[in-house]
């Protein structure tokens, strides 16, 4: 049957009806300006999507194949983390990690917090001071691990020149890298002395923020030095020291240059850690599928930790 | 006619300027002019010649470095070709080559380890008329050195050198104790060095690191030999813990009584790295160590006093004999070079036997011989301390002997699976036979994957 000019006139009455209801839709959802706010944030969607969604999904994609150097990879599924997942020498290398970077943030706090207390009391040269102990944080982390890796050397190290000939403290050196009770310990030790500054600076920053008149307060209230620490410092920079504990985490997690340079994961694995782990797949084993199936495994406990950051950050911007 | 000059002409025809003036400006513009023309065909010809990238690694001799790129510098001089050198270390060779290649931007040719022809096959370029051509003026090439870029027919490599090395002693201390030279470690080098040791001085009788390094694995690989042991059977199966599992505890067990049974090592030994044993042997530390060339190169150039009181012998052996791994560091061209016959044309100038002597004079024992000629030249015989380097070269096997040279047996090298091996049993407190067990279930994933072919 024809179509009659009155009935054309009524589909598109009732299609440009639909359209302008969708686009009223459109606009109550997204808000007025919607179109010219695509456009704002398009660049930098296509920037993100460029140079971190598409490196991802293919970093992703790879560890999902057995690719060796120069030649295409072939998809293999899960079979690499399942590998990884039962292989004695990457399991060790994630216990290691977590005592790696649960013994350094630890130690790093308990030291940050304590700069930051000495560099809030009356002390002279203040400004000095906290400059000095700034220093490991400034230091370049390769100039830093080369100077340890001399300072722990058996033989030549100042370490040992000091504890057996100048203090006479050990009868004899001690392999500081090369034992199983001091390697781990040596190499987070450094970790430590590099990133403590910055948890001193941190709480020193929160600490100043907080009112003198609270510590006067409790001072007339006859509170003692540690209940004011603990009822009017640590209240104040709470958020401060949650913040910097988490940002410390995931730093030392993926810290790998001072293991690398003192140690290489080793003697026998001893100081193994995932970043390590994961380049010597790369580079020394030359299986990047694997490798990156290992760099990979460390997402969940880190996204983890930067779900919990992100969350706090947003309530306490809320408040 | 330059507008300049034709102004200048009109001026100079109208009366405006003297003679003078007109000669000296048309001067001034002519000069300038033919200046700046010249300078324009040098840039056009710098852009039109023709670019080599060339990577070259950085030994610790590095007279040796040096002159190798003089020597590429003059064949660019000669051929008009550019030459753009890059220097890759120990530290970074390998992970310089995967970035490279799978960036698709490899250079055009570079010096490899023994690694390197099998590792990166897959982007070299089949050189074997060239290689052939080298090798058969030469006397042909040398076992060791021949499977590392002989893969199944094709070359990918044109061999160049082997390190030397050999086992340094210090002769002085030795003498003065009446010790003879050793033969085998067991029970030559502990008791030489249990006599001329004196740790209440810091001075160990022995240092030779098991830790994660390239002289750890080559240390452990040669050990495994001497007792009649190996990583891998004559089929190239693995065999640490299955056809050679008794000899492979026996060379274990050895190595680990050095640093805790015999106390023939220093403190800290297991956490040392390339650099530490030829740190403390310089520093009057150790009585004897294994190493390569560079160590008697870097007392020699530095008239270091121990030069003279150290003798460079073979390195010793076992129940089983004396062996020890080489590899050939040779030249590959990639795949993606455009000027392949170019690359070819240098690398037949470098190992000009004439450019090559005088390498190898510079290199001071370092440059060991992979081919048959090279062996009987009179350079060998110039010092005391070449015997030993040249001998151990002589004898030397390859990686994954007594099987086929293969990409497995690259792989244990490049994860130090035979120093993580010794590592458990010294830090890890696990017995020879657990560590033994643990490397071979690790070998047996490495065969899985790579399986027995290069």
């Amino acid at each position: 049957m024809p179509t009659t000019a009155a009935q054309l006139g009524t589909k598109s009455a009732a299609l440009e009806r639909k359209v302008r209801t969708g686009r009223v839709g459109l606009k109550r959802w997204l808000g007025p300006d919607y179109r010219l706010g695509f456009l704002f944030v398009l660049p930098i969607v296509v920037l993100v999507l460029a140079l971190v969604a598409y490196p991802f999904g293919y970093a992703v994609y790879l560890s999902m194949t057995r690719k060796y150097v120069g030649l295409p990879p072939v998809f293999v599924g899960f079979e690499n983390y399942v590998k990884l997942t039962f292989d004695g020498f990457f399991q060790r290398a994630v216990v290691n990690s977590f005592v790696f970077t649960f013994g350094s943030v630890g130690v790093k706090l308990l030291l940050g917090m304590g700069m930051a207390l000495v560099l809030t009391s009356q002390i002279r040269f203040r400004s000095f001071w906290t400059g000095v102990l700034l220093i490991p944080w400034v230091a370049p982390t390769v100039v830093s691990a080369l100077n340890f890796l001399w300072i722990y050397d058996g033989s030549l190290g100042v370490l040992n020149y000091l504890l057996v000939k100048v203090f006479r403290i050990l009868p004899q050196g001690v392999g500081w890298l090369s034992e199983a009770g001091t390697a781990m310990a040596s190499v987070i030790a450094v970790n430590v002395w590099r990133g403590f500054p910055f948890f001193g600076i941190s709480f020193l920053a929160g600490m100043k923020a907080i009112p003198g008149e609270l510590y006067e307060a409790a001072a007339v209230d006859g509170a003692t030095a540690v209940q004011r620490f603990r009822h009017v410092t640590m209240p104040g920079i709470r958020n401060i020291v949650i913040i910097v504990m988490l940002l410390s985490t995931i730093w030392t997690f993926n810290d790998f240059a001072i293991v690398y340079i003192l140690t290489k994961g080793g003697p026998g694995g001893t100081t193994m850690v995932l970043p390590v782990f994961t380049y010597e797949m790369a580079f020394g084993a030359q299986r990047l599928g694997e490798a990156i199936a290992a760099a990979l495994y460390m997402l969940p406990p880190l996204a983890f930790v930067i779900i919990v950051l992100a969350r706090h950050m947003r309530r306490g911007r809320a408040k | 006619m330059d507008s300049r000059l034709k102004d200048l002409a009109e001026k100079l025809d109208a009366g405006l300027i003297a003679r003078r003036e007109f000669l000296r400006k048309a001067a001034v513009v002519t000069g300038g002019t033919a200046v700046g023309l010249k300078a324009l065909e040098g840039m056009a010809r710098a852009q039109s010649q023709t670019k080599l990238r060339v990577w070259l690694f950085k030994s610790f001799v590095t007279a040796g470095n040096d002159l190798l790129a003089k020597q590429i510098e003059t064949w660019a001089a000669e051929r008009k070709v550019q030459v753009e050198m890059d220097w890759a270390t120990f530290g970074d060779r390998e992970q310089k080559f995967v970035a490279a290649i799978e960036a698709g931007n490899p250079p055009d040719m570079a010096e490899m380890n023994y690694q390197g022809p099998s590792r990166y096959k897959p982007a070299l370029r089949d050189v074997t008329k060239l290689a052939k051509d080298v090798a058969a003026v030469r006397g042909g090439l040398f076992p060791y050195a021949e499977r590392v870029v002989n893969l199944n027919g094709q070359f990918f490599g044109v061999a160049r050198l082997a390190f030397g090395g050999g086992f340094f002693v210090r002769k002085d201390l030795l003498d003065a104790k009446g010790v003879k030279l050793p033969k085998v470690y067991d029970p030559d080098v502990v008791e030489m060095a249990k006599k001329t040791q004196d740790p209440s001085k810091d001075l160990w009788g022995f240092g030779q690191t098991l830790n994660r390094s390239d002289d750890g694995n080559g240390y452990m690989q040669n050990i495994l030999w001497n007792y009649g042991g190996g990583v891998w059977d004559k089929d190239g199966k693995p065999a640490l813990n299955t056809t050679f599992q008794k000899q492979n505890l026996e060379a274990i067990k050895f190595s680990v009584d050095t640093i805790q049974k015999h106390k023939i090592q220093p403190p800290g030994v297991m956490g040392w790295t390339d650099v530490h044993n030829n740190e403390a042997y310089m520093a009057g530390k150790l009585v004897s160590t294994n190493n390569g060339a560079s160590l008697y190169y870097a007392m020699v150039a530095k008239k270091h006093p121990l030069a003279e009181k150290t003798q460079v012998i073979l390195t010793p052996g076992g129940p089983a004999g004396s062996y020890l791994a080489a590899g050939a560091y040779n030249w590959g061209i990639f795949n993606k070079s455009k000027h392949a016959e170019l690359c070819e044309d240098l690398i037949r100038w470098v190992e000009d036997e004439k450019r090559f002597d005088e390498y190898t004079k510079a290199s001071i024992g370092q440059a060991g011989s992979v081919y048959k000629s090279r062996a009987d030249k009179p350079y060998w015989k110039t010092d005391p301390n070449f015997d030993g380097m040249l001998q151990n070269i002589l004898r030397s096997v390859w990686v994954g002997y007594p099987g086929p040279f293969s990409a497995a047996a690259v792989e244990v090298q490049a994860q130090y699976i035979l120093c993580d091996m010794a590592g458990r049993v010294v830090v890890g407190g696990l017995s020879a036979e657990a560590a033994l067990k643990e490397a071979h279930a690790r070998v047996e994933e490495i065969y899985k994957i790579r399986g027995g072919k290069v």
